[in-house]
């Protein structure tokens, strides 16, 4: 049965690993990713520019983690 | 066929560097880069930073890859300390070498003599493990005058399903060492006045209320950070990834701040009520667990790019928060693209956060009077140009307005304080000059 992407995140996170299998079905053959190669669509594209924001928002906010490790290493004011 | 395993391996390798960097997994690897950001950043009378990365991907031996960031940063300008305002001229010591600092009445007390400059360096190793694994090791030092950071990370991620889905497991470490100028304060022991403890050794005894190791190098605090993260990444379809992170993070030591501190104000049957009496050095809990999940996804929508993301965040100091981020990335003709760029963020107030203490109840365990604990709004307003100077290099320029909106006239706020703003709001100008070059 093909699942859509909720579903699939869903199942995933109630029953761990062995649910991805619900998210077999998704995604696309080799020959259809011109479009997912693209730089813009990867998802580590900017990492520099997002880590100077992420810089700034742990200087000024409570929060941190969530894209990547909460941080440390700053004693910011 | 080989082109194809290659391609996947660097899929992994790409992913697994993001996840080393702190940043997020992607599905397509560009080992071959040099890349670098200048970020000027302006607060409205207050903090002036400026703030350079360079950053190195390079392949060796095939599929392994090194990545290297530098990072420098300084800043300067004033920061509040913590202190409520008042109808009177406010004097405190400065975080710095014990200066005094004057606030104007009325206004919230600044402390402007934070002058500091950080470098930092992030290394890091990917190691393929096959067709579809791979693992990876980073380090990171970061040294400022008064704190030190040292830290190692490890990872490892696992195509599935023809390379549709990715999950990833990565932890990091950090040992941090603090060493706050004069020594870090007594939690809730008084500010002294100004000028004791610097010129006059005699009061330093008196001043420092029984903090024996208050002079001397001796006094270095000391904090672990250990973090987790767990993400899964899918290809949805032919125009869509998905991505979903779970992040856990534990701290545990010296969390103050030690240059922060509370105004201890005189109760409503005071003569002034709401004016301060003395200073408390703040207090925080000596561990704190913070938790995130955090979701993404990536649409490309006819030549131009969609991206929303959510975070949900919790941790055990009773903060929540919730951040939504969005940014379209419009394509424009001769390679250059324009991306506008909004955030929301909100966040409630840590337990222990208290914008003032009143004299004569009994001390909390903890208290913070530091802005970033208590309860806001902020807003984030950005737009990108992306211009191609060459085959293989990019220039972007970004401009970004930051907006942090707190609560002016608290319920609780009494006397004089009732008048006075309590929460100004802070807002800041970023400018960011970027470049990268694939070679």
């Amino acid at each position: 049965m093909r699942r859509g992407p909720a579903a699939c995140f869903v199942l995933t996170g109630l029953f761990g690993l062995g649910a991805l299998s619900g998210c077999a079905p998704m995604g696309v053959e080799v020959w259809e990713r011109d479009v997912l190669a693209k730089p813009e669509m990867q998802l580590d594209a900017g990492a520099i520019d997002r880590a100077l924001d992420d810089h700034i928002y742990f200087s000024k906010e409570a929060s941190s983690g969530g894209s990547g490790f909460g941080g440390g290493g700053c004693g910011c004011n | 066929m080989q082109l194809r395993q290659s391609k996947s391996i660097r899929h992994a390798v790409a992913t697994v560097t993001a996840a080393v960097l702190g940043s997020a997994p992607g599905t397509r690897a560009e080992p071959n880069k040099f890349e670098g950001s200048l970020l000027l950043y302006s607060e409205r009378d207050r903090v002036q930073a400026a703030e350079g990365v360079i950053g190195f991907t390079l392949p060796v031996k095939g599929e392994r890859v090194i990545g290297l960031k530098l990072t420098f940063d300084g800043l300067t300008g004033p920061s509040p300390n913590g202190a409520s305002p008042s109808r009177r001229i406010q004097t405190f010591t400065g975080a710095s070498g014990g200066n005094t600092l004057t606030a104007p009445a009325g206004e919230i007390p600044l402390d402007n003599s934070f002058r500091d400059t950080r470098y930092a360096v992030d290394a890091s190793l990917v190691q393929p493990l096959g067709r579809t694994t791979a693992a990876s090791f980073g380090g990171h030092y970061s040294s400022e005058h008064d704190y030190a950071a040292f830290g190692f990370s490890t990872g490892l991620t696992q195509d599935l399903f023809r390379k549709n889905t990715t999950i990833g497991l990565s932890a990091a470490f950090s040992h941090d060492l603090i060493s706050a100028e004069g020594g870090a304060p007594v939690p809730l022991s008084a500010m002294p006045p100004p000028g004791e403890g610097e010129d006059e050794p005699e009061h330093e005894e008196e001043g420092n209320e029984g903090d024996d190791d208050h002079e001397g190098t001796d006094d270095q605090r000391n904090k672990n950070v250990f973090d987790a993260v767990a993400s899964l990444t899918q290809i949805v379809d032919r125009y869509t990834i998905v991505r979903v992170n779970y992040s856990f993070s534990h701290s545990s030591g010296y969390l103050n701040d030690p240059y922060k501190i509370l105004s201890v104000v005189q109760d409503q049957h005071g003569d002034e009520p709401g004016e301060p009496v003395q200073y408390l050095y703040e207090s925080r809990p000596e561990s704190r667990d913070k938790q995130a999940v955090f979701a993404e996804v990536r649409r490309y929508l006819g030549g131009n790019t969609l991206d929303v993301s959510y975070r949900f965040f919790w941790d055990d100091w009773g903060i929540t928060s919730r951040t939504a981020d969005m940014t379209y990335r419009q394509q424009l003709g001769g390679g250059q693209s324009l991306k506008p760029h909004v955030r929301w963020y909100r966040q409630t107030a840590a337990d222990f956060y208290r914008q003032f203490l009143i004299d004569g109840q009994p001390l909390p365990g903890h208290a913070s009077a530091d802005y970033r604990l208590g309860a806001f709004d902020a807003y984030t307003f950005g737009l990108q140009y992306t211009l191609p100077v060459g085959e293989r290099i990019h220039l972007s320029l970004t401009g970004e307005y930051y907006l942090q909106r707190g609560k002016r006239g608290p319920p609780e706020a009494f006397g004089s304080l009732r008048d006075l703003d309590l929460f100004p709001d802070l807002d800041a100008l970023m400018f960011r000059l970027g470049f990268t070059s694939e070679f």
